[in-house]
């Protein structure tokens, strides 16, 4: 890494630009117009999201908070944990400790910082990280290994059995820090007793580790009203998901975006859940008129993986612009039990009860093992409860016109099988692209041609209406 | 080296096999040293490793598979949409790695479209990637179920007393390759790196009791021979899957003698033995998910680095050689962390990434390897 590029800390630089363009959506409308001109990295993206309206707005204010607890974990005298997006950040806040989430710090750098996400990229590279492993860790983790981003005390990780690029990174960032680490690992079932059980011990076993490098005990009436949160957001959500199902679907396409990143960033914490009701707010109104939340609704698109998160989020530009409206993917997908595309599957999906210390232990346990790609991509894609089925579930409940497939060029996971997952999808009736972008480098392939890919698979499908 | 220990390096269907097979006996593919051996051989079958050996093109292994797989399966799944592995009744595949563990799929799926390439008994065995009692738990009901899926398919029955007897045959076979190790680390060593990896390779690839037998007189052999090579400089070869022996003789066809190892086809299958007292399939179960660590046990690097820093000390090595398939993150990202803790030890250390199969990188690698070399002299 050039030595001028690490003159500052990263996490500052980084909440540095999110509490400016935080504060400039408290002016008048003459006064963003005025100031948004001052982040011209970011004036794109930023207004992408200050044009949702509230929920934008408290989402810009809320990552705001987020990065500024990162910052200040260690002078409030609270420990920092480095934890994946496929960990529900909700145990930590019971501990009071700060979480940091790897990918969705590195969600914030490639929406946010158009010029420095090669180096950070590469850095990973200079200190023997492969160059094809997964860029959704490897974007944060750069500067963390460079020892230019805020330190964690400890790395929590829940990928191991689920995704080996993600957990390598994770276990790589231990060794090579010299970090205590907790690893969460998944059998390759989900609802049998066995798998349960697997579920149980090993939530039980990350709170012994967290009860060692925090030398606290868990909190119980802390961990009681986090989990009355999450119901809460829950409640939220399944409505939400309820009302996408409409036609024309009137939630903008970037409030799937927000419901995921509630989930990751702040699951069981007041910030989320009121982003979740400015939401629903506007979603109802939408549906009471039976206006598209995108302005029109031209087709319907289920990202049966993970979307893309760079270019200044001209990804989700084009689909809102095209008339496209983005119907979830399994990054929306939590499997609370009464959502709604567990209807008829409830047994796969988790209930939070909060009658006792154990009966808690048990909720966040299935909630965690139920997370996007924790649930899904277990096991063989075609076996019962898994990717296929869940794709399924949810293309038919969403009335999707076509499902695309983008996600990472470190995921050995999915490219292993997402091949014959595509042949059976279109066999069952679905128009299935497969994208060879990369959700969070753009230099594997173009913003403009991958949204060329999709504007030519819709046009020789003829799928948009 | 020995004809019949050679053949079996470079021909899936080798002498023994066909042997083996017109006796009546059933063959089962394995796909990684996770899958405990005893549990087919308990079964009375032929355990054999599956490897992508004999590829000239991964055209099939592309069709199912996305690009950026390692191409050790896709090879694997190539020679099974070529029908070579037809000669198999039976198949486990493991969660070793994410590429690995979708074999499943993606041979399932082409097996739809080349007919007759899927062994009538296909399972899918879920290997936990921690140590813990639960997850001990786990891996022994799911060697159960293992168990009680091979017998119900193929009629047999499986006690106690059988596995107890195939510990005791593969903990000798083990032991005796324990002992091929302390030949290799001599300073005048009777075997090469290359003839080394081809005698373990064959392990994986021939009945074990006669692999016992063959393995005994060979090391007779070499305990008594006095060819022995000598001045050359002294390699461990660690890192990804590597199952082809030309890989090591093109190193040694430089000034070099690879003397040790910590690949999975090498010292990582038998440098750990298997309690023979109490119960047996515990006792399985309990060295799978313990023995020397592969990365795919995420969280053990310590470990893993004092092994490989053990062996490498022991067999006085001049320097290290850290290889990977590419796209092997967890083989390639941990060599990164070793390169520095081993040149932190002042062992000499090279990294290298490169594909499986022929050795299509012939001038590159061989130009870098010297290029080690000299920077080691």
């Amino acid at each position: 890494m050039r030595s001028v590029l690490r003159e500052y800390n990263y996490n500052w630089r980084l909440w540095n630009i999110v509490h400016n363009a935080a504060k400039i959506c408290d002016g008048s409308d003459k006064e963003y117009r005025e100031a948004i001109r001052f982040a011209p990295d970011f004036n794109k993206a930023l207004d992408a999201m200050i044009s949702l309206g509230e929920p934008g707005v408290l989402t810009l204010k809320a990552i705001d908070g987020y990065l500024e607890d990162i910052l200040t974990a260690h002078e409030k005298g609270k420990k920092l944990a480095l934890i994946t997006y496929n960990f529900s950040p909700a145990i930590l806040h019971a501990f009071d400790v700060v979480p940091m989430g790897l990918e969705q710090i590195t969600g914030l750098y490639t929406t946010i910082w158009q010029k420095g996400i090669a180096e950070l990229l590469d850095y990973c590279c200079e200190v023997g990280f492969t160059e094809t492993s997964c860029s959704g860790q490897r974007v944060a983790l750069g500067p963390i290994l460079a020892g230019v981003g805020t330190m964690p005390d400890f790395i929590l990780y829940s990928t191991a059995g689920i995704c080996d690029s993600n957990a390598n990174a994770f276990a790589f960032a231990s060794a090579y820090l010299d970090l205590p680490s907790c690893q969460m690992n998944y059998p390759p079932t989900l609802i049998d007793e066995r798998a349960t059980e697997y579920h149980r011990e090993d939530f039980k076993y990350m709170i012994a580790f967290l009860e060692e490098y925090t030398g606290k005990k868990l909190d119980v009436d802390r961990l009681k009203d986090i989990c009355e949160e999450i119901i809460k957001q829950d409640e939220l959500i399944n409505e939400l998901q309820e009302l996408q199902r409409l036609i024309p679907n009137p939630e903008p396409g970037l409030y799937n975006l927000l419901l995921y990143s509630i989930k990751i960033f702040f699951s069981g914490i007041k910030d989320g859940t009121e982003i979740l009701e400015a939401m629903l707010k506007i979603a109802r109104e939408n549906a009471a008129k039976g206006i598209a939340g995108n302005g029109h609704e031209r087709a319907r698109g289920l990202f049966f993986y993970i979307d893309h998160y760079c270019t200044e989020l001209k990804y989700w530009g084009w689909l809102r612009d095209n008339g496209i409206s983005h119907i979830g993917t399994m990054m929306t997908d939590f499997w609370q039990a009464d959502a709604p595309y567990a209807k008829g599957r409830e047994d796969e999906g988790y209930i939070i009860d909060t009658k006792n210390l154990d009966t808690m232990i048990d909720s966040l346990a299935a909630q965690t093992s139920r997370l996007p790609m924790v649930k899904q991509i277990r096991g063989p894609y075609d076996a019962p409860h898994m990717w296929l089925d869940d794709t399924v579930g949810v293309a038919k409940l969403m009335n999707a016109d076509f499902l695309a497939y983008m996600g990472t060029m470190g995921c050995r996971n999915t490219w292993g099988m997402v091949k014959p997952a595509a042949r059976d999808l279109e066999k069952l009736g679905f128009p299935t692209l497969i994208l060879y972008g990369d959700a969070f480098d753009d230099r594997v392939e173009s913003i403009d041609a991958l949204i060329n890919r999709i504007d030519e698979f819709l046009t020789v499908r003829r799928i948009r209406k | 080296m020995r004809e019949e220990i050679s053949e079996t390096t470079t021909t899936l269907f080798n002498r023994y096999v066909k042997k083996w097979k017109d006796g009546g006996g059933k063959v089962v593919g394995y796909t990684c040293t996770y899958v405990p051996e005893e549990i087919i051989y308990a079964a009375g079958m032929l355990p054999f490793r599956l490897r992508g050996i004999e590829a000239t093109s991964t055209s099939i292994g592309d069709t199912y598979y996305g690009p950026v797989i390692c191409s050790f399966p896709k090879c694997v799944l190539q020679l099974a949409g070529e029908g070579k592995y037809k000669f198999l009744d039976g198949a486990v595949i493991c969660n070793g790695c994410d590429s690995m563990r979708r074999l499943d799929e993606c041979w399932r799926k082409a097996s739809e479209d080349y007919e007759g390439i899927l062994p009538s008994w296909f399972y899918y065995y879920g290997v936990p990637h921690k140590v813990a009692d639960y997850s001990l738990k786990w891996f022994v009901e799911e060697t159960k179920r293992l168990i009680d899926s091979l017998e119900a398919h193929f009629g047999v029955k499986i006690t106690d007393d059988d596995l107890k007897k195939a510990i005791s045959v593969y903990n000798k076979g083990r032991t005796l390759l324990k002992r091929l190790d302390g030949l290799r680390i001599m300073d005048e060593v009777p075997i090469s790196g290359a003839d080394a990896l081809a005698v373990i390779i064959a392990g994986t690839a021939i009945p074990r009791d006669e692999y016992n037998k063959l393995l005994e007189e060979l090391l007779e052999e070499l305990e008594e021979s006095k060819e022995r090579i000598t001045g050359k400089k002294r390699l461990l070869l660690g890192g990804s899957v590597n199952d082809d022996v030309s890989l090591v003789e093109l190193i040694e066809e430089t000034d070099a003698i690879v003397v040790a190892d910590t690949l999975c086809f090498g010292s990582r299958s038998y440098v750990d033995l298997i309690e023979e007292d109490g119960d047996p399939l515990v006792a399985i179960c309990k060295r799978y998910l313990t023995h020397s660590f592969c990365p795919r046990m995420f969280g053990y690097y310590k470990e893993r680095f004092r092994f490989l820093k053990e062996r490498a000390e022991k067999a006085k090595v001049d320097g290290v050689i850290l290889q990977n398939i590419r796209f092997c993150d967890l083989h390639g990202s941990e060599n990164g962390i070793f390169e520095r803790d081993l040149e932190a030890a002042g062992i000499p250390c090279m990294r290298m990434e490169r594909e499986y199969g022929p050795l299509v990188e012939t001038g590159r690698i061989k130009m870098r390897i010297d290029a080690f070399l000299e920077r080691i002299s």
